[in-house]
């Protein structure tokens, strides 16, 4: 039985990503291409937002603060020549794994609603850091000049280059992010979010494991941002401030706070929704003007909250049936 | 009390091994409430102790104190010798006491075979990225706590629930994975709290039973507990707390007719 169900799950994952494969080639088509590479990188800070919110219970809104660090350190270091874009990557990663890890270790201790307002300080005073250090940031009007991204005599250039390299990042984030909840950390992280007596009476070293998934999820971020701004090859201190952390709840609650397939899920639909939004409805509605997604995601998040409280894959999984049942995904 | 001493010099079952756990004046108080005051006990190996008193007498908080959910105000508790009061939770766990809870507090998002999983977790090592990239060292492990969690839920009877929700489940088999799930961290002594509370006759019954296996398995049992007959009939040595303070203790034949504690629970006569 064992052996059927990881074959089903191998078969599953192997059709996503034949699937995410094919569809360039198929759709030739520039635009898809472009939004589809930007449902993989926001994806992988969804699936973060959605490990620390809906598995391990932490109220951490600190994410766009980690997508954007990753994207100026990596962005400063190959501006100014200092590093290849490759390295500076990895060293805005490592960055900010030791910064999540020194903040993480004394904010952690706070729970629920403190937790959130203390990260959400960490976004606004990033924010505020990012615009008014014009020396190195490029201030408000951001950074320019930042190079292709290569690798070993290869350059990025291309959209459809982004699009393979981003879907490869966030397929490798899930896949370790699924087998980390499927072990003994990852159902201590869950047991925590149950009942933190009982988890510490188990020999659950809970601020340990706080800390590791708060650092994962970041790195996961850092990552994320730092193809972002090799993608866009500009960034400014607007991208990572607090409409990102509305749009990334926003993903986690429509996808499905509880699994990792759900926040994916997430990203695609509220991408998606998004450009239909932009491109349709100002035909049929002409005096509407940019803030109508606000209104429509607003209802939206009502509807599923109401109809669908484990968001829209509790509802997608058993229709497709591709979803392991409970007593199977031990 | 004199006599309480001279029974206990005889047959205190600490004073024949080498004690496992000793707790010496032990204290803890909530704001204007003494909840322990100078509580000393002894547990020998593979003994069955039981700890009772009335409502409010302090016995949750006396293994919430030694398990280290609170820390005590003063006072030591040692294990094989090692004084660990005031140490973590998740610490003391691993030094081999476990607990369980008078509502069970199990994982309600969990099967009931990842509640006993998740009592395995002191069993393994792998970290963070041998988990994440499924190292076979984590496999390995995966398997072990499997079928580690499976043969627990044996002991106490439940395999064949093994894939349930926990929410399913009737008090009963709900206090039973509470058993289940300790075995997880292969405590040396266990400590349960309220086992029998809301059991039916049969139940008790079996929970008896099981007690005494693990008595037979080398492991130190210390009960809370309220239900008299099933407290008389399975410890060896009776400890009674009131208010904090220990009162009695001795043979449970010893501590029935010891006349402070019945006037523990029954009130003084005129």
């Amino acid at each position: 039985m064992i052996s059927s169900r990881a074959f089903r799950v191998n078969l599953s994952w192997l059709l996503f990503m034949l699937a995410l494969g094919v569809l360039p080639l198929v759709l030739r088509s520039n635009y898809i291409i472009s939004v589809m590479l930007m449902v993989a990188l926001f994806g992988v800070l969804s699936i973060g937002m959605g490990l620390l919110l809906g598995q391990a219970g932490m109220f951490s809104l600190a994410h766009p603060t980690w997508f954007g660090m990753g994207a100026y350190i990596a962005a400063i270091l190959s501006v100014r020549g200092l590093t290849s874009p490759l390295l500076g990557i990895i060293i805005a990663a490592l960055c900010v794994a030791v910064l999540s890890w020194l903040i993480g270790a004394p904010i952690l201790r706070l729970r629920g609603f403190y937790l959130a307002n203390a990260t959400f300080a960490m976004v606004v005073i990033a924010q505020i850091a990012a615009g008014q250090l014009s020396k190195l940031t490029g201030g408000h009007e951001g950074l320019l000049g930042i190079p292709y991204l290569t690798v070993g005599g290869f350059v990025f250039k291309k959209d459809i280059h982004f699009y393979y390299l981003s879907w490869a990042l966030c397929i490798a984030c899930s896949w370790f992010c699924s087998n980390l909840m499927n072990t003994r950390l990852g159902r201590a992280i869950r047991s925590f979010h149950d009942n933190e007596s009982a988890s510490s009476s188990l020999g659950v070293n809970i601020p340990r494991y706080k800390l590791q998934i708060f650092v994962l999820t970041a790195v996961m971020a850092s990552l994320s941002g730092s193809l972002f701004c090799f993608y866009l090859r500009f960034v400014t201190p607007e991208s990572f401030g607090f409409p990102l952390l509305v749009e990334l709840i926003m993903m986690v609650i429509i996808g499905g706070i509880e699994s990792i397939r759900g926040a994916l899920l997430g990203s695609f639909v509220v991408l998606w929704l998004t450009e239909f939004i932009h491109a349709y409805l100002g035909k049929v509605l002409p005096a509407m003007t940019g803030e109508v997604d606000a209104i429509f995601f607003g209802l939206l998040i009502i509807l599923v909250l109401i109809f669908m409280p484990r968001g829209l894959i509790g509802w997608v999984e058993p229709i497709l049936n591709l979803s392991r049942r409970r007593d199977e995904r031990l | 009390m004199k006599d309480c001493k001279i029974q206990q010099a005889v047959s205190d079952p600490s004073a024949l091994t080498p004690p496992l756990f000793e707790v010496g004046s032990l204290s803890k108080h909530f704001g204007g409430i003494q909840a322990l005051k100078g509580v000393n006990l002894a547990l020998g190996e593979n003994g069955i102790v039981a700890l009772i008193g009335p409502n409010g007498a302090g016995k949750s908080t006396f293994i919430n104190v030694t398990t280290g959910t609170y820390s005590p105000d003063s006072g030591t508790v040692k294990l094989h010798g090692k004084n660990i009061a005031g140490w973590p939770a998740h610490e003391i766990t691993r030094q081999g006491i476990a607990r369980t809870f008078q509502l069970q507090e199990l994982f309600m998002n969990m099967t009931v075979l990842e509640n006993a999983m998740a009592g395995c977790f002191v069993n393994g090592k792998a970290g963070l990225f041998a988990s994440g990239l499924k190292w076979p060292s984590s496999r390995a492990e995966e398997n072990h706590i499997r079928e580690e969690a499976y043969e627990n839920l044996k002991v106490v009877g439940l395999e064949k629930k093994a894939a349930a929700s926990v929410p399913a489940l009737p008090l009963g088999e709900r206090k039973m994975l509470g058993i289940a799930r300790t075995l997880g961290t292969r405590p040396r002594l266990m400590m349960l709290d309220e086992p029998a509370g809301g059991l039916a006759a049969h139940e008790v019954s079996r929970l008896a039973d099981l007690i005494f296996t693990f008595k037979e398995k080398g492991l130190s049992v210390l009960v809370v507990e309220h239900n008299m007959p099933f407290v008389m009939s399975i410890s060896e040595w009776v400890i009674v707390l009131d208010y904090g303070i220990k009162i009695s203790e001795g043979p449970p034949n010893f501590v029935k007719n010891d006349p402070s504690v019945i006037k523990a629970y029954l009130g003084e006569e005129d």
